[in-house]
């Protein structure tokens, strides 16, 4: 294993502050750009991941202002092994969205501006696209690290649910957030996920396990949820299983019951959780304060919760309203069953061999295409990222094909615990694939 | 009329519920014992206090309830100040015990459910602003939910006084701080009186409220469903004018959390302070009033009462009484029973101290032969100081007063025989 990081002694430091300043103003990467000279190998973090005196907003107005005390776990690892966290990358607020135009500053695409970048880990895909041997910590709830990774032309690793500690995360849905790894090369996020996995004290849900490489070298593809693909993507992937199948590997063709219904099933529970989670912004302790103390209690905590963009309100909306007692039953704990039966039915799938799809049903849209359209259309995008998601099995997005020069990418399943074999498939997939970018700086 | 209680009760645990504060917060600065835990800090991730659920399985086994194999916990959301994280996290359906009772004298009071929950911040209103103390918050405690199964004050009072002395031997001490939501209806519908704090006020809130009810059922009014506050300063209830339903709370499971494990936990057999003081009263042929005191005042009087044979219980009881009137806290059991061996009915303190050993034995006043002897002695070794005490009274003075403290011996006749004894060594 090789990695190669963008390493700097504190002299060169400056100079590469100024070049992201610069291709910030263009493609809104970051939230936050670290000035303060520093040295070691070069990463950044998503903005809902606490580092220690950095800004931490996850994009929203409610948490501007807010200043962490304390490091991430994950953070705290990787600044043990030499690693420095050059500054805070863009998102959808608090990881609502598909596409990274739920943020002040919508993240462009690094390919063409006009083109959205993915979300909710915008900007963690632009950064590493636009970076010399970059890796961003990225966090996926429901599709958020591949679907950037994807339009970016990057790969996304979204490790098994539990492996990496979600300790300075700044909840979504916590039975659904991963903290995983944007970047480009094999070896490069191997190398940080190995500082960074196993058990941690102070987050109740991590566990330490043994992470294996097993690869049967079967790819299963879904025929039930490539129903809504589209037709252009569809061959561009079956291209892809050809030359899979050139390098060895048997194609199946199967379909899984209940695929279907992960995406309601998905929305369902992280907007439940989401609303909860959310309680804790009032606009009084840190972030967003309300400045008029004469107001009474509801009234003061309407004032701060209006700075919620309109998705946040949504999902805390309609979170409510499924948490309440009377229906209750008959969606969230419907979800939660559906959740069961579907990690049973992909695991039986997945301990023979890889599952692959598309990573999104559709090329890269521009930014025009997408600002309009409804919530459920939206939410539809992540038919292919949600089912890995919901049951916490790691997957990843890699690039594979350039369509009028836009990546498009894929996505490969596998079972819990088996991360490292989805690290195994992409050096293989590096050997015979060449990663364009269109400026790398650094 | 029925009356069910939910009541609040803080675990004696050195740390906080989700995190590693200390859990007592009366002695600090205000807002001193925090962490990004217990300050809801976004980031932050609550972790479980083993020692917390411990104590418990413990209460919960003690109030004969049945235990959770499996525990999970709930978040509970509404919005109020004290609330950092907008829920607080408790317990619901995985609580660690359900369906128990108490008994009080004979009759069975159900025990819906204990429940393990995080204390809020604590509130302190002043006239144009409020202040919030965020070390109480995180403080674990368990809630004991009723069934409506009490059905005067009397057994109310009973109730209560049951619950304390089966805490007291879990290491709670209810006459500390106690928090209680009163559900009380002599009619139809049910008035909560929310968050009353102390045994006391619990009581004269209750009272008030039965006495509140009787009068509008005989005027013929109506009562209304409502959720109302306890005053003490004028001992009476007034309405909140609010009424939360279950379902506004919209409780989900704490994803944050994880199922916890009870069958590896020890649960010690209670004692039941009730049951022992009836039984050593039984047994010793000896007044239960005056046993059950003694135990639940404190813990050591039950191992030393259960140690000691029925025909030496009575001067047990005065000895530990005795103990008590002379201020006497630290002693052990091997003192308790030497003590036991004398008569101590008419004894002094100094002379009990002495007799516990704790005080060294008084000097006995020394013999003549014996300060002869010992001024020869001195004054052989030092005949510049004999000297002087012949040549000068002042000098004389000075030594026979220092040989009387020596030897313990006191008065004129004493004075005379030591000068008479120096002087009398000069002539050698």
């Amino acid at each position: 294993m090789t990695s190669k990081f963008l390493q700097l002694e504190k002299a060169e430091y400056a100079k590469l502050v100024e070049q992201l300043k610069k291709e910030n103003e263009r493609l809104n990467a970051f939230n936050f750009i670290d000035e303060t000279e520093k040295d070691g190998k070069i990463i950044s973090v998503k903005d809902n991941i606490c580092v220690k005196g950095m800004p931490a907003t996850a994009s929203s107005r409610i948490l501007h202002g807010y200043v962490p005390g304390f490091n991430a776990t994950v953070v705290d690892r990787l600044e043990k092994s030499g690693f420095s966290v050059v500054g805070k990358t863009n998102m959808d607020e608090f990881g609502f969205g598909s596409f990274g135009l739920n943020s002040e500053h919508p993240a462009k695409n690094p390919f063409d501006e006009d083109y959205v970048a993915g979300g909710s880990s915008s900007g963690s895909a632009v950064a590493t696209a636009v970076m010399k041997n970059h890796v961003s910590i990225a966090e996926s709830t429901g599709g958020s690290i591949s679907a950037p990774a994807a339009f970016c032309g990057v790969v996304g690793l979204t490790p098994t649910y539990g492996v990496m500690s979600r300790y300075g995360l700044i909840d979504y849905a916590s039975s659904l957030d991963k903290i995983g790894f944007i970047g480009k090369s094999a070896d490069n996020i191997r190398d940080v996920m190995e500082k960074t996995v196993g058990g941690d004290e102070k987050d109740t849900t991590s566990l330490s396990k043994h992470i294996s490489n097993e690869n049967p070298r079967r790819l299963y593809v879904v025929d039930n949820l490539m129903d809504g693909v589209d037709e252009g993507v569809k061959d561009r992937f079956e291209e892809l299983l050809s030359k899979l199948s050139s390098m060895g590997y048997t194609v199946e063709h199967i379909s899984i019951e209940y695929l279907e219904y992960s995406v309601p099933a998905y929305y369902i529970l992280s907007m439940s959780e989401a609303s909860t989670n959310l309680a804790k912004y009032q606009g009084f302790k840190y972030g967003f304060k309300v400045k008029d103390f004469s107001l009474n209690y509801n009234d003061f905590f309407m004032s701060a919760r209006k700075q919620f963009g309109k998705e946040a309100k949504r999902r805390v909306i309609l979170g409510t309203f499924i948490r309440s007692k009377s229906i209750k039953q008959k969606y969230y704990e419907k979800s939660l069953a559906l959740r069961r039966s579907i990690i049973d039915k992909m695991k039986k799938i997945l301990e023979n061999g890889f599952i692959i799809t598309p990573t999104m049903p559709i090329f890269t849209p521009k930014i025009n295409e997408v600002s309009d359209i409804n919530p459920v259309e939206a939410y539809s995008m992540d038919m292919l990222t949600v089912p890995p998601n919901l049951c916490g099995f790691p997957h990843m997005s890699f690039p594979y094909f350039y369509e009028k020069g836009m990546p498009l990418g894929a996505q490969v399943i596998t079972d819990h615990f088996n991360d490292y074999s989805l690290l195994d498939f992409l050096s293989e997939w590096e050997k015979d694939f060449k990663y364009r970018f269109k400026k790398e700086v650094g | 009329m029925k009356i069910g209680l939910e009541v609040h009760v803080a675990l004696p645990t050195k740390t906080k519920l989700f995190c590693s504060d200390l859990a007592y917060e009366n002695q600090e600065e205000p807002n001193s014992n925090v962490c990004p835990v217990c300050l809801g800090l976004p980031g932050s991730k609550p972790v479980l206090n083993q020692r917390a659920l411990e104590i418990s399985t413990n209460i919960a086994n003690a109030l004969n309830c049945k235990i959770s194999e499996r525990t999970w916990f709930v978040r509970k959301v509404y919005f109020y100040p004290d609330l950092p994280k907008g829920y607080q996290i408790t317990q619901l359906d995985g609580a660690i015990g359900t369906n128990g009772y108490v008994a009080v004298h004979g009759k069975k009071i159900r025990i819906r459910r204990v429940q393990i929950e995080e204390d809020p911040a604590r509130i302190t209103r002043e006239k144009d602003y409020s202040l919030i103390d965020f070390n109480r918050s995180g403080v674990p405690l368990n809630e004991i939910v009723t069934e409506p199964d009490i059905f005067s004050l009397e057994e109310l009072k009973d109730f209560i006084d049951e619950l304390r002395s089966i805490l007291y031997y879990q290491g709670i001490n209810i006459n500390q701080e106690l928090k209680t939501d009163l559900n009380i209806s002599l009619a139809e519908t049910r008035v909560e009186i929310k968050n009353v704090t102390g045994v006391r006020n619990l009581i004269a809130a209750a009272e008030y409220e039965i006495a509140r009810q009787s009068e509008l059922i005989k005027s013929g009014k109506k009562i209304a469903a409502e959720t109302r506050a306890y005053k003490e300063d004028s001992n009476e209830t007034v309405s909140s004018r609010e009424k939360e339903t279950e379902e506004e709370y919209g409780f989900t499971f704490e994803p944050d959390l994880t199922f916890y494990d009870t069958t590896r936990i020890t649960i010690q057999k209670p004692i039941i302070a009730s049951t022992v003081a009836a039984d050593l009263a039984n047994k010793n042929d000896y007044g239960e009033k005056t046993i059950r005191e003694l135990i639940l005042f404190n813990r050591r009087n039950l191992s030393l009462l259960s140690s000691i044979k029925k025909e030496e219980f009575k001067d047990g009881v005065s000895l530990i009484e005795k103990f008590a009137s002379f201020g006497i806290d630290d002693y052990s059991e091997k003192e308790f029973k030497d003590m036991l061996k004398h008569d101590v009915s008419s004894v002094e303190k100094s002379d009990f101290m002495f007799m516990l050993g704790r005080e060294k034995k008084p000097e006995q006043k020394a013999g003549k032969p014996e300060i002869e002897a010992g001024i020869k002695e001195m004054l052989s070794s030092d005949r510049g100081l004999m000297e002087r005490g012949l040549k000068d009274e002042k000098a004389m003075s000075f030594m026979i007063g220092k040989i009387k403290e020596k030897y313990h011996v006191t008065g004129k006749e004493a004075a005379d025989f030591i000068r008479k004894v120096i002087k009398s060594m000069s002539n050698n």
